[in-house]
């Protein structure tokens, strides 16, 4: 049933020995597609070796394959959701089984409402996330601040320990370094910067949502609640026919998981705070020249556009044929990114693809997000939570037109503003 | 930027404000206005859609960014759309595109939208005489090249 909460580990032994926390994941995936409710699984792994900073995406037919997988690539923040969409046809073809995090769920059930992916064709199979770093940056970290070879590095783990937030990483000889995350950051290390204002930390918008808050520390389980009746239904057959071994967790470890769940999201509404807060209490005039000399960076690569997973239009306004920005300028007309932004005001779910593939560092998920944050609350709307969910500017209601004449309607349910 | 940098000429300053109207209530009111001459200051520049919803917000953001001071949006009243619901989603993409320019850093003031059937000359004529004020006050519209003696872009 929804809601329903275990604790779970592969029941075969080499799995269990290889998974991040007892290879439930990698157990459930594998029998996805031994069991063909899946005719793919579409893992992220390793490109190569021990290379934890090269995460890659692997669509895998062959059920043994599927243990490649196992892990959490902490360095690897893959853009699953856009791959889907692009290079699988939207899963209209096919069945595929997704592990994902909160945003790449997001972004997936975001683009399905565009009819883009079909949610019907694919089983996400969540991970609890409090944050992912950009494999480059993690590197010099690794090296600079830890004083470790990054190959040397077999796990990586973001914790919050008596209270405060710590990034672990366990070297091959199992030795385990630590330091503080948010210190790590004020130095421009640690989590990319949409991570550390993420605050949904356990994909209930997926069918199942697997993490390892609950569990007793040196436990190898994960703790896995089921989100969906598709969720149900699978985890029903996937214990029947012995892929995992399952118990139910007890009421102090629901509570220690929720407990988790909220001090990572009070630290997120900190990081949120402290980092846009310069730019909520700058005026107009210096916010308008803060962003264009942002814009003015820019070099129409286009790479912004092609990583998002939920640009939608099937014919791009951005492309000079449409009559907006005008071909052949760089810096671009700055309906370039004033068009970025307009088209996924309602729906970006912060995962900072665009972010990540910017050359010139524009903060655009910063942007994004701001607007977001200020529609949320205007339009009653989360991206990426509710596949039923209509996006709220094709969702006018019936009683908009015979009650309503205030044109502030909305205007009034927002911020304070300005 | 500093207020230094920017000066803004108020004096003498006649705002140049394009209108989004529908064909159907709106522009019919301009129509009325102007046949029953009433009297407004010619600041505006009106286009003719045929809903409201035709309005999207990149028409917005483009007359601002090519230089406009403001931008007025005219739509039927709630119900009595042509189109049942087209100033509903109207409505809607109004208050994003409300929420994207204070974000950005440009005063949302300049967008105005306002639902005026083909009945109210009046208030047209009332509602252009307001904005046209508002944007007197609000000066310049930063990409209006009269407006800046600088380059917004430094
Ligand atoms: C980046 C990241 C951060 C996490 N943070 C938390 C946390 O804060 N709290 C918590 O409770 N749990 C967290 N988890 C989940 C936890 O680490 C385990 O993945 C989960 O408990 C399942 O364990 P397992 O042994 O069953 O997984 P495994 O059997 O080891 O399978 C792991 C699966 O994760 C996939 N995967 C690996 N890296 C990525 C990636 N970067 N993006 C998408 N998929 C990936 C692999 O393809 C594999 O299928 C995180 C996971 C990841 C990937
Ligand atoms: S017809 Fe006038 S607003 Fe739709």
């Amino acid at each position: 049933m929804k809601g329903d909460m275990y604790f779970a580990s592969a029941s075969d032994e080499e799995i269990l020995k290889r998974g991040e926390y007892g290879g439930a994941v990698t157990a459930l995936l594998k029998f996805a597609l031994e069991s063909k409710v899946v005719d793919a699984v579409l893992g992220v792994r390793k490109r190569s070796g021990n290379n934890r900073y090269d995460g890659v995406l692997d669509l895998i037919t062959d059920p043994e394959e599927v243990k490649e997988c196992a892990g959490s690539l902490h360095c690897a923040p893959v853009n699953i959701a856009r791959n889907i969409k692009e290079y699988l046809d939207g899963a209209k073809q096919m069945k595929i089984a997704v592990p994902c995090k909160p945003c790449d769920a997001r972004a997936i059930v975001e683009i399905a409402k565009r009819k883009q992916i079909d949610r019907d064709n694919v089983l996400l199979v969540g991970l609890n996330c409090t944050g992912t770093l950009s494999p480059v940056s993690a590197k010099e970290m690794l090296i600079s601040e830890y004083e470790v070879e990054p190959g040397d590095v077999v796990m990586e783990d973001i914790d919050e320990v008596d209270g405060t937030w710590k990034l672990t990483v366990t070297l091959s000889d199992g030795t385990k370094k630590e330091k503080d995350l948010e210190e790590l950051e004020q130095k421009g290390y640690g989590r990319r910067e949409n991570c550390r204002r993420c605050d949904v930390n356990i994909p209930r918008m997926a069918d199942i949502a697997c993490g390892k808050w609950g569990v007793k520390e040196g436990e190898k389980q994960s703790f896995i609640e089921v989100c969906s009746d598709t969720g149900t239904e699978f985890m029903d057959k996937a214990v029947e026919s012995d892929a995992i071994k399952v118990e139910k967790p007890g009421g102090d470890t629901i509570a220690e998981r929720k407990k988790k769940d909220e001090d990572a999201i009070e630290l997120a509404n900190k990081c949120k705070e402290e980092y846009l807060k310069e730019l909520r209490e700058m005026s107009l005039e210096d916010r308008l020249a803060y962003w264009m000399r942002y814009f003015d960076r820019c070099i129409k690569c286009f790479g912004c556009r092609d990583a998002c997973p939920i640009c939608y239009c099937k014919k791009c306004y951005l492309e000079p044929d449409r009559g907006y920005v005008p071909g052949g300028e760089v810096p671009p007309d700055r309906l370039f990114p004033f068009t970025r932004l307009a088209h996924v005001a309602d729906s970006c779910v912060n995962c900072g693809q665009c972010q990540d593939a910017c050359p010139a560092e524009i903060p655009l998920t910063r942007l994004y997000t701001m607007l977001n944050d200020e529609l949320s609350p205007m339009f009653e709307y989360v991206p990426g939570m509710d596949v039923e969910a209509v996006p709220p500017l094709i969702a006018a209601k019936e009683e908009e037109e015979t009650l309503i004449d205030d044109i502030n309607l909305f205007l009034a349910k927002g911020g304070e503003g300005e | 930027m500093g207020e230094e940098e920017r000066e803004i000429k108020t004096d003498g300053f006649e705002p140049k404000i394009i209108g989004f109207t529908c064909n159907w209530c709106t522009y019919a009111a301009a129509d009325l206005a102007g046949t029953s001459r009433m009297k407004y200051p010619a600041n505006i520049r009106l286009i003719r859609l045929m809903c409201s919803s035709r309005v999207d917000p990149l028409f917005v953001l483009k007359t601002l960014l090519r230089g406009a001071d403001g931008v007025f949006i005219g739509g039927c009243h709630p119900g009595e759309c042509h189109y049942i619901t087209g100033n509903l989603y109207a409505r809607r993409r109004y208050s994003m595109t409300k929420k994207l320019l204070e974000t950005a850093g440009i005063d949302p003031r300049r967008v105005r939208m306002e639902w005026i059937s083909a009945a109210e000359g009046l208030k047209f004529a009332a509602t252009m005489k307001g904005f046209i004020e508002e944007i007197k006050e609000l000066g310049p519209g930063p990409f209006n090249p009269a407006g800046t003696k600088k380059e917004v872009k430094e």
